[in-house]
């Protein structure tokens, strides 16, 4: 065919140009890809944040704010007594409590395909001095554990959802309300805990059935409790302090949430794009840098390669324009002159496409070599979980006050909690076919606007011009 | 047969309208040799494109076998050049990325010919112009007397009934011209072309049977009583 020959022998016989062309192309779309890629690793970074926040499978949590008189547990003010005590309490002290019958109202709203509650509590052990004790003296600590009630029945949402178990069982339905207890990896290897070990949550003793592994990074849970034993054990029987809510799609998450807004004005419903906002440090950062700098890097980039590619391909018109004409003087109608240039331009922005995806898989493998772990500063009070992630002892959170005195307890509503994610910028199909579609877009542009000069070209003239 | 009437094109440089071409009438029959004479810059080639199509003329007409070339929207044009017409240039014009086969080939790609009659017809036309064995060498790797011949071989591979020449042996040595002309002369005797052609040389003028002169302009002709070859034709018109 000679439309395939013409071409063919134009680009391998110009090739000085066929590669200025293609690679100017390829430039901005390596670029595209990157910042693309850059933006998918930002994205994935968040969902894994997010995902040690909310479980697999959620995209809303509710929660209500803690009431200080409300706090639960009994540990607001404790009294010094003549003698040493030592007192093991589970608490919410960072969410506020609902009813149980929340999930049923959420689960009857539309477009909710499931709603599952749990209870994030904290238990706190620590032996208060006799108060004749002379101060500080004989103070120990306090010890702090988190622990989370999840719904025996659906494990698949929440926090427990994205923990894998490593040894033993999970939970079942028949688990409810038994002393049964499933502990993250770290924590039991740290207590030298085992499937078959005995701890003592607020003062009952609970077998360990499970061990599961977790995202050390995200600061996920110790101890998981069966929902139902978990309200018993923290005197919150019928309360939760966690709804996990699935919207029926993605798309339908933002209407979801107006909706629990309406149904519960008081209660605080977070879905991944609020939470995100809330998401601090280097990864904030990045997701800032891929989408504000990059984004714009990017178009310029695009806009100058096209610019390039359009001028390049003017230019080639014009020095071609007495083969042109020729092929008009042949008897060639200018739509079929038309349709070779723009084969010509096409297959150069194909080529475009090819190197730019290249030169984008390397930028992208040279970014994901060189990025550093990135880290995300989270609000807890934005969290629902984790509410005493560290050692607030020595941070300063939960106790202070005069030893010897009353003893006030307080949680610091502003305290955050690092996550370290590892970064990794994958190159997506969408990416590869969006660089494809502009690459082509490029060259058609470049090739349309020579189409255009050729039209408008004379044959008489263009005989006449010099190459 | 070519026929011309109050033909003419203008154009303006500056505030001034230089006439580049007037011709009040001129009849070209069949199978006539028109050799075309003048000073560069009196519209030699102007006439060319004019009667190839490839330019309009302000008024008049140019009539080829019963169609009016002026009164013809470009698609027309296109056609008639893509089937009636072949042109040679001085330059050659061959397209330096395609080889001399496929730079013959081009002048078929407008015709509905199948590919392997359209193979033959290029590796005919090319044996023709003796270039048979030069198919494959792109037009750097040819000489200029070669180079027009593969030009030749593109105008005349359509079988044309015209064929306009510019100045085609311009850029060629003495000898080299000597052969072309002879190549010429024989084709358009052989396929009985309406061969027009603008010369600088009075010798090879002198071998067509029509002899034109140009002079701002205005083309006067008249018969070559003392053509070399053997005389083909009575002349069919003539007048500036």
């Amino acid at each position: 065919m000679f439309f395939v020959t013409y071409l063919r022998r134009e680009l391998l016989g110009r090739p000085r140009q066929a590669a200025v062309i293609a690679a100017g192309l390829a430039l901005g779309i390596g670029l595209v890809v990157v910042v693309s890629a850059l933006s998918s690793g930002v994205r994935e970074a968040q969902g894994k944040v997010l995902g040690s926040l909310y479980g697999v499978g959620t995209d809303i949590t509710v929660t209500t704010a803690v009431q200080p008189a409300s706090r639960s547990g009994g540990f607001n003010q404790i009294t010094p007594k003549p003698y040493p005590r030592h007192t093991d309490v589970l608490t919410s002290s960072t969410l506020g409590t609902l009813n149980a019958s929340a999930v049923s109202s959420i689960s009857t709203l539309r477009n909710v395909s499931a709603a599952v509650s749990g209870l994030v509590l904290t238990e706190i052990t620590a032996t208060i001095p006799a108060d004749n004790a002379p101060p500080q003296s004989s103070f120990q600590p306090p010890v702090q554990t988190s622990v989370v009630g999840v719904d025996a029945d659906h494990t698949g949402y929440g926090a427990f959802s994205s923990a894998r178990l490593a040894a033993g069982r999970g939970f079942t339905a028949a688990d409810a309300t038994a002393n049964v207890t499933v502990l993250d990896s770290s924590y039991a290897s740290a207590h030298r805990l085992n499937v078959g070990s005995t701890i003592t949550v607020a003062g009952a003793r609970l077998r360990v059935i499970g061990l599961v592994q977790q995202n050390g990074g995200s600061n996920p849970p110790q101890v998981y409790l069966p929902l139902a034993r978990a309200q018993q054990l923290a005197k919150l029987t019928g309360k939760v302090n966690i709804v996990y809510v699935q919207a029926a799609s993605a798309a339908l998450v933002g209407a979801v949430t107006d909706e629990i807004s309406k149904l519960m004005p008081s209660a605080k419903v977070t879905n991944s794009a609020n939470l995100a906002k809330g998401v601090a440090g280097s990864l904030a950062t990045t997701a800032k840098l891929a989408n504000n700098l990059g984004k714009w890097l990017a178009v310029l980039t695009l806009v100058i390669a096209f610019t390039v590619a359009s001028l390049l391909t003017l230019a080639a018109v014009t020095r071609r324009a007495r083969e042109f004409g020729t092929l008009k003087a042949l008897g060639w109608r200018s739509r079929r002159i038309t349709g070779q240039l723009l084969g010509e331009c096409l297959a150069l922005g194909i080529a475009g496409a090819v190197l730019g995806i290249a030169a984008g898989f390397g930028g992208t493998r040279l970014v994901s070599t060189a990025a550093p772990n990135l880290s995300a500063i989270v609000q807890q009070a934005n969290i629902g979980k984790d509410a005493f992630g560290g050692d607030l002892g020595a941070n300063g959170g939960v106790f202070s006050g005069q030893v010897g005195g009353p003893v006030t307890t307080y949680a610091n509503p502003s305290a955050t909690h690092t996550v370290a994610v590892p970064f990794h910028a994958p190159i997506t199909l969408t990416a590869i076919v969006l660089a494809i579609a502009l690459a082509i877009i490029g060259g058609l542009i470049a090739g349309s606007l020579g189409s255009w000069r050729i039209t408008r070209l004379r044959p008489a003239a263009a005989l006449a011009s010099v190459e | 047969m070519y026929t011309l009437t109050g033909v003419t094109k203008s154009y303006q440089k500056g505030r001034r309208t230089v006439t580049a071409l007037k011709v009040p009438e001129l009849v070209i029959n069949d199978g006539d040799w028109l050799a075309v004479q003048g000073r560069t810059g009196h519209g030699k080639t102007t006439l060319l494109q004019v009667l190839g199509g490839l330019d309009q003329p302000n008024t008049g007409s140019i009539i080829l076998d019963g169609h009016d070339l002026t009164k013809m929207r470009q698609s027309q044009l296109t056609k008639i050049r893509g089937e009636s017409i072949g042109f040679i240039f001085q330059t050659f014009n061959l397209i330096p990325t395609l080889s001399a086969a496929e730079n013959v080939e081009a002048a078929l790609v407008p015709r509905p010919i199948a590919s392997a009659q359209r193979h033959h017809l290029v590796s005919e036309a090319l044996d023709s112009v003796g270039l048979g064995d030069r198919a494959r060498h792109r037009p750097t790797e040819l000489s200029g007397g070669q180079q027009q011949r593969v030009a030749i071989a593109r105008a005349l591979v359509k079988q044309p009934q015209v064929l306009l020449a510019d100045e085609p042996t311009g850029n060629l040595d003495e000898h080299t011209r000597d052969e072309i002309i002879a190549l010429l002369e024989q084709l358009w005797r052989q396929n009985q072309l309406t061969l027009v052609m603008v010369t600088h040389d009075s010798r090879i003028a002198r071998r067509a049977q029509h002899l034109g002169a140009m002079k701002k302009g205005h083309l006067t002709v008249w018969p070559n009583t003392h053509q070399s070859p053997t005389s083909h034709q009575a002349p069919g018109g003539r007048h500036d």
